[in-house]
């Protein structure tokens, strides 16, 4: 039987945090040399270490967390950030309303005075502001879409979505948020589906997109190309003919290998400049970043005009700050804020050149 | 291409979770998705062994996701903002009891013949003593065990977390611990793994 200890009391109170200063060094000397404390602390030890032991409860499959995971960023993305718009409308309502009761006024005047004989359909009216981000969903998709002086968000949770970007309207940036993933665009028109908490198809008509979906690599995709699930692809080997074909119909995810990139090259030299970027990008995901510095320069060079050169120039500088030549970063970081002075990249950039 | 994308493609090392906070208060979705995939499960399992009811979970887990989001900008920085959540979490449970306490309240109150009911919501499963003796706690005492005990949060921080006064949080954790005790069978030791 053991004996009571008058401190007893104490071994909770240290664990708690409740022990300080010179009370704290008096007790921790007393649990040395007193067995009935000793065994009051290993005993709390024993207890916190069952309550810590890992335990599956509460846990829920994978597709179920994706799904909570969607509802979570939808919810965000349609409650949360406009929050301190209506209030900020508010002030602006009585004056607005009236300003809106004249217009009305003074257009319906002017239009009983100048009717014409065939009203104009107001798709075609001349003074309409050119949309720079059109989507199109079909009659099931559930999606939602924000934006703000910066970026332009869409989120897609279910259903399947066209999009069109014209960056010449408007220098925003479209980010298109997945159950699983999100889409960079880089200016161009392209299509995106999803279902059941997963991505399940990506095709590109114009210009390029970066295909992000977790736990995988980057994938960049380029006009006429398309996006599948690996599982959904036909598991026959591809031909040689297709595995040479720099504009494949459908690609496995992932980055390009370096050799089928190569090859991809060396039969389009100069020719297809999706095929130079990929094989850059291989390069650059494989480690040799003064390779890949190299790789990226020359496709700026020999495809200025393409949708991927400012992705290339920025690359390059990623590339010369990984091998760890600060002055050719520097070099690169200027050549990039003179060439696209309105980039994508542009406050990274000058972030970088800063340094 | 945002900071985050940008340090995904360029092969760096994941965001911090403060920098994944400061992209949140600035509004950025991704960091919120980044912050689900890194804290959701220890959070789930959390709320799931503080309110043993499958489905209030998903709510809670919803709800704390969002209000981290709105004060996102108050975050205090700490390397790791798991303390943080759970501290929302179980603030957000206790404004949950306050309110079952107020109808059920006003139901005993009608003095109807309706019995309060029975909880029809699936409940979790225990598969261990340990499991099935934190279940046998109340509420308030479990929350508190478990922020101090699995959660590593400090008295001061879970008093502040609960807006009870410390000597509340000594008192319940004291309770917690005695009641668990005598429930697994004495000292604690003899406890089975789940």
């Amino acid at each position: 039987m053991k004996t009571a200890c008058p401190r007893l009391f104490e071994v909770e109170a240290l664990r708690d945090g409740r022990l300080a200063g010179a009370e704290l060094g008096r007790f921790q000397s007393h649990l040395g040399v007193c067995p009935v404390c000793a065994a009051e602390a290993r005993a709390l030890d024993a207890l916190a270490r069952h309550l810590q032991a890992p335990s599956d409860f509460g846990e829920a499959d994978e597709l179920h967390v994706r799904r909570q995971r969607t509802r979570l960023l939808a919810a965000f993305d349609a409650g949360l950030m406009p929050e301190g718009r209506p209030r900020a409308a508010k002030s602006w309502l009585v004056p607005a309303f009236a300003l809106g009761l004249l217009s009305l006024l003074g257009a319906l005047t002017f239009a009983l005075v100048f009717r014409p004989a065939h009203p104009v359909p107001a798709a075609h009216a001349p003074d309409r502001p050119p949309e720079a981000v059109m989507v199109r969903a079909d009659s099931s998709a559930q999606w939602s879409r924000r934006g703000d002086a910066q970026v332009e968000t869409v989120v897609l949770v279910n259903g399947a979505l066209s999009i069109h970007v014209d960056h010449a309207v408007s220098h925003r940036r479209l980010l298109v948020i997945l159950p699983d993933g999100e889409i960079e665009d880089i200016g161009t028109t392209f299509s995106v589906s999803a279902d059941a908490g997963q991505t399940t198809h990506v095709t590109v008509q114009e210009g390029s997109v970066v295909l992000r979906l977790r736990g995988k690599p980057p994938l960049s995709l380029g006009a006429g190309e398309a996006w599948k699930p690996a599982e959904a692809v036909a598991p026959a080997a591809p031909s040689a003919t297709q595995a040479r074909t720099p504009r494949a119909k459908t690609m496995p995810l992932g980055v390009p290998t370096a050799s089928s990139d190569a090859s991809a090259k060396s039969d389009a030299h100069g020719a297809d400049p999706s095929a130079d970027f990929r094989a850059a990008m291989a390069v650059f995901n494989g480690g040799d970043n003064a390779r890949a510095a190299a790789d990226f320069a020359a496709f700026v060079r020999q495809h200025p005009r393409d949708s991927h050169a400012e992705d290339a120039a920025y690359l390059r500088i990623l590339a010369l700050q990984r091998a760890g030549d600060s002055a050719a970063t520097k070099q690169a970081a200027q050549d990039y804020l003179s060439r696209y002075s309105h980039g994508f990249r542009h406050a990274e950039v000058e972030a970088i050149w800063h340094d | 291409m945002s900071s985050r994308s940008l340090r995904q493609a360029a092969g760096t090392p994941p965001a911090s979770d403060p920098e994944l906070m400061s992209e949140l208060g600035s509004g950025q979705l991704g960091a919120l998705g980044e912050l689900y995939d890194r804290h959701q499960a220890p959070l789930r399992r959390f709320l799931a062994r503080a309110t043993r009811d499958a489905h209030d979970v998903d709510d809670l887990v919803h709800a704390t996701f969002l209000s981290a989001a709105q004060c996102a900008q108050r975050y205090d920085g700490r390397a790791s903002c798991r303390p943080w959540l759970i501290g929302i979490a179980a603030q957000l449970l206790r404004r949950r009891r306050r309110a079952s306490s107020r109808l059920l309240e006003i139901l005993t109150s009608l003095k109807s013949s309706l019995q309060p009911a029975r909880d029809p919501q699936p409940a979790y499963q225990a598969r261990s003593d340990v499991e099935r003796a934190l279940g046998s706690l109340s509420e308030a005492k479990r929350v508190t065990l478990l922020m101090a005990e699995v959660e590593g949060l400090s008295c001061e921080e879970i008093a502040q977390a609960l807006e009870v006064p410390i000597g509340t949080v000594w008192t319940r954790l004291h309770a917690a611990r005695r009641e668990l005790r005598k429930a697994i069978g004495g000292d604690g030791e003899g406890a089975s793994q789940p």
